[in-house]
Order: structure tokens, then sequence, then C-alpha cells
């Protein structure tokens, strides 16, 4: 299956979401990689590490936006549940023995992309602006103390 | 199949929600050329992205309506949800084969510029004044800078 090549309008602007998308993008292509063998264990593992990744990414990303007191967080976050759970659901078929990899891999492309170009964009300017405020007055010390709390 | 165009009473002056309408006419468009380049997984591909990026946009949607406490929102919420079982029915025909192309670019065209000119139309005003920035981020941002200004 073809990877997703990472385009210029995937960037939002904000170093530390794009590297996290760029993971996220990495994460769906290994899954790629290995959605012909057919290996089960490998699925799992890469399907995991996927799910757990996204999850740090969606709180980093929503608690920027908590910070920046913008507007349409709630918003975001509905929008984060409902992927959320439609992942959960391909978990649940895959661990019930379907072979899942496939549409698996097309919704997690699609809804990415559509994310990323669409969603994302909008709070952009604001959550931007507010971090310019915090690092202007507490360093980017703030921005690691963050990384770490969600990823550890 | 002709294209539908952006008109400017489309628009909701909420800008997240403007860029989402905008979004889903541009994949309903696409959807247009893809039938008629009669290629079938390209078509595949679209219908996925548009009822993904629908289904994102109705979850969005939602949420700024309960958290503007909207007193219709039940009834938009249940438009949605007679919308999200159609679109359910025609992914299920899709994937057992069946051309729904046209019959759904068909319905979509109607419905989403009813449901932009109609329906968002009504919980607009009560969600445009439950967000402060709702100019735009500048507007926030001269905001916050005059509220530094004073309460520093």
């Amino acid at each position: 299956m073809q990877h997703i090549e990472w385009t210029e309008d995937l960037n939002t602007d904000i170093e530390v979401i794009d590297s996290q998308h760029h993971r996220i993008v990495e994460y769906i292509n290994q899954l790629a990689d290995i959605s012909d063998s057919n290996d089960r264990d490998q699925v799992e593992k890469v399907l995991g590490e996927l799910v757990d990744y996204t999850l740090s990414h969606f709180a980093f990303e929503e608690s920027l936006m908590e910070d920046a007191n913008y507007s349409f967080i709630n918003g975001h976050k509905r929008v984060h549940q409902l992927f959320v759970k439609r992942v959960g659901d391909f978990q649940q078929r895959f661990k019930m023995g379907e072979n899942i990899t496939l549409e698996l891999l097309a919704m997690l492309k699609s809804w990415l992309i559509n994310h990323i170009r669409s969603d994302d964009n909008d709070y952009v300017k604001t959550v931007k602006a507010n971090m310019g405020e915090i690092n202007v007055t507490q360093g980017d010390g703030w921005l690691k103390r963050s990384v770490k709390k969600f990823f550890g | 199949m002709a294209y539908i165009e952006w008109k400017d009473d489309y628009a909701t002056g909420i800008n997240v929600i403007d860029g989402q309408h905008k979004r889903i006419i541009h994949y309903i468009n696409q959807l247009g050329d893809a039938q008629n380049l009669n290629e079938p997984e390209l078509i595949g591909e679209v219908l996925l992205n548009l009822i993904d990026y629908t289904l994102s946009h109705f979850a969005f949607e939602e949420s700024l309506m309960e958290d503007a406490a909207y007193d219709a929102a039940n009834i938009h919420i249940k438009t949605h949800d007679a919308f999200r079982d159609k679109i359910a029915a025609y992914k299920k025909r899709h994937e057992a084969g069946e051309d729904i192309t046209n019959e759904l670019y068909e319905l979509l065209n109607i419905w989403l510029v009813n449901h932009i000119k109609d329906d968002d139309g009504s919980y607009v005003p009560v969600v445009k004044s439950n967000i402060p920035e709702i100019n735009g981020p500048e507007k926030q941002g001269w905001l916050k800078s005059k509220i530094q200004g004073f309460f520093k």
C-alpha cells in the first residue's frame, strides 16, 4: 500500500505539532509496509503504538488550545473523540480476527489529511500567538515541560 | 455534473465552519470529477473522504451548539442523525459494489446547500454570540493586548 507523502500544505507552522504529525504519518506508513504481509503480531504492535502516540498528540494539542483560550476547543475535542472511537472499533474487529489493515489505512490517511488541512489550520493562529507570548515570558522550558508531560 | 460554487450567502461568518463547508463542497466536486473520469478506485477514495469529513463536521458543529446552549440543538442533531443513517446506507451499498455516486452526488448537492442556508443559519447567531473572538484571531489579539494593557 502506498505511503503518505508529506506535502507543504500539511505544515501548520507550529514546529512541535508538525513533528508530531510527521511521527503519526510514519506510523501509518509503517502499517502500510506490513499490510501485505498479514503478520498479525506486527500489525498489533504498530497499531498499538499508533493509537498510543495519537492519544498523546490529541491531549497535547488540546492543552495548547486550552492554554490559548481557543474558542472551538470542544469542537476539536469532539472530533478527536470520534476518531478515537473509530480506531477503537477497528481494534475490536482486529481482535476478533478480522483483517482490517487496508480499510483502516484508507481511513487513517483520509482522516489525518482532512484533519490537518482543514481543522488544525483554524487553531494555529490563536495557539501560535499564545505560544509566542509564553516563550517570551517563560522561555521554551514551558514547551519542553508540556511535551514531556504528554509523551513521557 | 455541474460544480457547486461557493456563494457569499453560504458564509455563516464563523470561519472554522465556513472552512469545513468549503471542504465538503470541494469533496462533492471531486466526486463529480472522479465519476466523469470513471475511475472506481478514485471514486472510492473521494467517497471515503467525503463521508468521513462530513461526519467530523457534524460532530464539530454539534459541540458548538451545545456549548452555546442553542435551544434547537436537539432538532438540529436529529437532522444530522437522519443524514448519518443515509450516509451509512450509501456506504454499505458502495461496499457491496453498487454504483451510488450519482445518487449520492445529487443528494449532497441539494442537502448541503439547504443545510448551510436553512439549518445552519438558525444556529449561527446563538453560537456567534457565545464566541468572544468571532471576528477572527486578530480581534482576539487586540482584545488580549487591551486587557493586558490595563490589568498587567
